[in-house]
């Protein structure tokens, strides 16, 4: 445990490295942009003297340095001044964004795990057979058709032909949305014994979590059957199987878990570039959601935002980054958590 | 029971919980989908989605009619002096803000006074205003810097806020000195206003809902929405599922052809059209080589296949006539328009000076590139201007670039494929925006005209308070415009909004289009039927 938390500690601390450099280059590159922030936030026919009061509001008539150095110290503040596109602090759009997406992202996250490992494993365990064959070619068609178009599809299909699911926003017109405790509406309908909010919850987020979560169930997919059909051919298991023990167990004790430490290692990367790669899935779904928020702040070149979203996605990826090297610790520790060379 | 015929039975179960609806609380809910974000602060917004906002939170004081004409609404009466420079106004008595205060002289002179500070939105309006001046309680004065002839018009954008409400809720410190942030941060989502609807909800994010007025001070039909949703998005397959579904009562007017060709197919839907005020214009930069001289844009102006553009390109569209849009009060009917003549052109070109050097000045065409159809646009251009051998380069940008580019003289391009929409349903409002010598630099003027003659005779005929006589200099001003040929006046453009003709009655669809923008989504003025929604979805 103490080697888990030293570990931790360890990368969370260069993490905030990162996070600075991050914050440095993502600063300077939003601020040599072409284009008048105050002038786009404003309109063509806003007065000089308005447009110029908001520009010294921001520092932005300031050097490059001083600028930073007044972002930098509302930042450790919590402070990452104000949206020129909501008007509103930064910090409460990432509030109110971040959840709508991070829940999007969990339950794409859930169908990316679970069947991309399964799709995987059968692809695997029936390796150069049909099943293969046919799994192998919906992969192909999963990983090279973009989220979007998925999006439309399902759209068409379950919306508009179907009409069983529906298409705009996180809830059905009318519903009352449970008190917020974590923004993330079906955790909150639960927590508060809102089972009717869930369910309405649940059909909204169907489409959108599944649309994102074809590209990279597919990648998994073909990962996990590539390690299984690696492993398979391994000694230890022909010696297991020379003892007789049943091929269900050696598949799921003995060959599923080595397997899935390439999966797992993509699976992180691909859950944290669901959150900033999903305005597309976003924007058809009317989903208020980070990724959209921040493509919309990209194009009106909402300084702050940009910023704060940018440092949110790279926590994410951080984050995501540690549970995935704890984990394929865990699955495998023989790779270990790499704390006991840097303490040698 | 095998564990396949449970796994079987609980996904049946789910499927069923799933498909279980969550009925809307509104009776006549009316639902419009919109580009975000939307401003509901009358000192903060001025685009399409906030003024519509605007209209049906607030109460002004002069109210268009379908001419564009000023009627009495909170103002009861009013007077002018004669020099033009005092405008005072008789308020009506009783009116409620929707926390139930009464409407009085202090609110109309507590707004003007924030709207000119904080200096956003439709603020640039009120340039023309010195001071205002309560004189008793129903009792207002505007005072002047100069004459300013469609000060009624321009008060269509003048918003009434609840004094008191705002003050209640001012946030200090704040850019505004004593006023802190003059109340910013809550109108962001709140309303103070007396309009026939009222902010209900406002997750700022996906959608803005608002809630009917109960004591109104005008009697509303009782067919009218009992709930308005502005949903932000307009993403054409989700627009056209949820127009199918009901969902949506009117779509955004920027729905590419196609979406419109397969929702007018739908039962129950139609396209309804109307004169949008905006128009679409390639202006053209009148200092820059080879378009600074005169029969050059003459020749372009000549070799332009208006036809294709309004019957292939953006069909359902009007040829303009002039620089005026001419659903606006003030359009002269009788100024010329350009027809594709190659003839003409050819003999144009051939007194340019650039003759002989075609090939040394391509014509650089910059455009926004959404919509999509500005890029067949600039394509049939091109094609056109190589008939007579001018060379044509196109340059599809954001929009945030189009502004950069027309920013200033040495970035702006030759033409600029943009459309402007009146800022106040007065031809002088076009013809101020587009051609005065104050806007160049902005995104609605890339001709780069700085013509003082111009500029002195749109200044005298916005100084002058009759209306005729205005109107007469406002043609004058536009067949001045038309010998310079700075622009292609290509086509003012129509609205066209999917709609849910089966159920609900929009009078704008039915002709009464009121020529401010916004003003046609007062929700006060549409009804909504559920006993035919709910036939159409059997």
């Amino acid at each position: 445990m103490g080697r888990t938390i030293k570990f931790i500690a360890k990368r969370l601390a260069f993490s905030v490295f990162v996070l600075v450099g991050l914050s440095i280059l993502i600063f300077v590159i939003a601020r040599v942009m072409p284009g008048n922030p105050a002038r786009m936030a404003l309109g063509a026919r806003a007065p000089e003297w308005v447009v110029e009061r908001l520009r010294e509001e921001m520092h932005l008539n300031e050097p490059l340095y001083v600028q930073y150095y007044y972002w930098a110290k509302g930042a450790l503040h919590g402070n990452f001044g104000i949206s020129l596109v909501t008007r509103r602090s930064v910090a409460n759009d990432i509030k109110a964004f971040f959840p709508a997406s991070l829940e999007l992202a969990l339950y794409a996250g859930i169908f990316m795990g679970i069947i991309g490992i399964v799709l995987g494993t059968i692809s695997g365990w029936y390796a150069n057979t049909w099943v293969d064959n046919l799994v192998r070619i919906i992969s192909y068609m999963g990983i090279v058709t973009p989220s979007f178009v998925f999006a439309i599809f399902f759209v068409l299909i379950f919306s508009y032909v179907l009409e069983i699911l529906p298409t705009i926003g996180r809830l059905t017109p009318g519903v009352v949305p449970p008190p917020s405790v974590t923004g993330v509406i079906t955790f909150d309908a639960l927590i508060t014994g809102r089972f009717d909010v869930f369910f309405d919850a649940l059909k909204h987020l169907l489409l959108p979590a599944i649309s994102l979560a074809m590209g990279p169930l597919s990648q998994e997919a073909r990962i996990t059957r590539a390690s299984l059909v690696d492993n398979v051919q391994k000694d230890y298991i022909a010696s297991e199987r020379s003892c007789g023990i049943p091929e269900r167990t050696i598949m799921f004790k003995y060959l599923l878990k080595p397997s899935l430490i390439p999966t797992i290692t993509i699976y992180g990367l691909d859950f944290a570039s669901i959150l900033g790669n999903a305005f597309l899935v976003e924007l058809i779904f009317n989903w208020p959601g980070l990724s959209r928020y921040g493509m919309n702040a990209m194009l009106q070149k909402d300084l702050n935002a940009i910023t704060a979203v940018v440092l949110v996605l790279g926590l994410v990826f951080i984050i995501a980054n540690i549970v995935v090297d704890l984990t394929v610790g865990y699955l495998d520790p023989r790779i270990g958590l790499g704390t006991e060379r840097s303490s040698e | 029971m095998s564990k396949s015929v449970k796994i079987l039975l609980v996904t049946l179960c789910l499927i069923g919980i799933l498909s279980l609806g969550v009925a809307s609380a509104a009776e006549r809910p009316f639902r419009t989908n919109w580009s975000w974000p939307t401003y509901i602060d009358p000192a903060v917004g001025s685009d399409f989605s906030s003024s519509t906002a605007l209209v049906n939170l607030y109460d002004t004081l002069f109210y268009p009619d379908i001419k564009g004409d000023p009627q009495p609404h909170i103002a009861e009466s009013w007077e002018v002096s004669a020099d033009g420079l005092v405008w005072t106004i008789h308020l009506r008595q009783g009116i409620k803000f929707h926390d139930g205060t009464e409407l009085t002289a202090e609110d109309v002179k507590f707004s003007m006074d924030r709207l000119i500070t904080i200096g956003e939105g439709y603020a640039y309006l009120f340039k023309v205003i010195k001071s205002t001046e309560v004189l008793d309680k129903y009792t207002v004065v505007f005072h002047l810097n100069h004459p300013f002839g469609p000060f009624e018009a321009v008060m269509y954008r003048f918003y009434i806020l609840n004094k008191d409400l705002v003050m209640a809720n001012i946030e200090r410190p704040g850019p505004y000195g004593d006023m802190g942030d003059y109340g910013k941060q809550y109108l962001l989502t709140h309303d103070a206003g007396s309009g026939p609807y009222m902010v209900k909800a406002f997750p700022l994010e996906e959608y803005l809902l608002m809630t009917i007025h109960p004591n109104y001070w005008i009697p509303i039909d009782p067919n009218a929405p009992d709930e308005y949703k502005m949903i932000g998005t307009c993403e054409p397959v989700t627009v056209r599922t949820a127009m199918s579904r009901r969902e949506l009562e009117i779509a955004d007017r920027w729905q590419p052809v196609e979406a419109l060709d397969a929702l007018e197919k739908i039962n129950g839907i139609k396209i309804g059209e109307f004169d949008s005020g905006l128009s679409y214009y390639y202006m053209v930069n009148t200092k820059k080589p080879p378009t600074d001289d005169i029969h050059f844009r003459k020749a372009m102006a000549w070799a332009l296949d208006y036809k294709t553009v309004i019957n292939k390109v953006f069909p359902g569209s009007i040829q303009s006539r002039g620089p005026v849009n001419q659903s606006l009060p003030g359009a002269d009917p009788t100024i010329f328009q350009y027809q594709r003549n190659l003839d003409k052109a050819m003999a144009e070109l051939k007194q340019s000076k650039y003759y002989n050097q075609l090939d040394e000045y391509p014509v650089v065409v910059a455009f926004p590139s959404v919509p999509a159809d500005n890029e067949k646009m600039a394509l049939l251009f091109m094609s056109n201007m190589a008939d007579i051998g001018i060379k044509v380069e196109t340059l599809k940008v954001p929009w945030a670039s189009i502004i950069e580019i027309m920013a200033s003289e040495e970035t702006s391009s030759h033409v600029a494929g943009v459309s402007v929409a009146p800022h106040y349903p007065e031809a002088g409002s076009l013809l101020e925006s587009r051609y005065k010598s104050d806007s160049v630099a902005t995104w609605e003027q890339n001709e780069w005209l700085l013509d003082s003659k111009f500029d002195a005779m749109i200044e005298d005929a916005l100084k002058t308070v009759n209306r005729e006589e205005r109107f007469v200099k406002y043609s004058k001003t536009q067949q001045y415009i038309m010998d310079l040929c700075p622009t292609l006046f290509i086509f003012d453009m129509m609205a066209k909004h999917p709609y849910q003709v089966g159920y609900i009655d929009w009078p704008a669809a039915r002709g009464e289009v009121i020529p401010v923008m916004g003003y046609n989504l007062a929700g006060r003025f549409i009804k909504v039927y559920p006993d035919k929604r709910a036939e159409l979805l059997k």
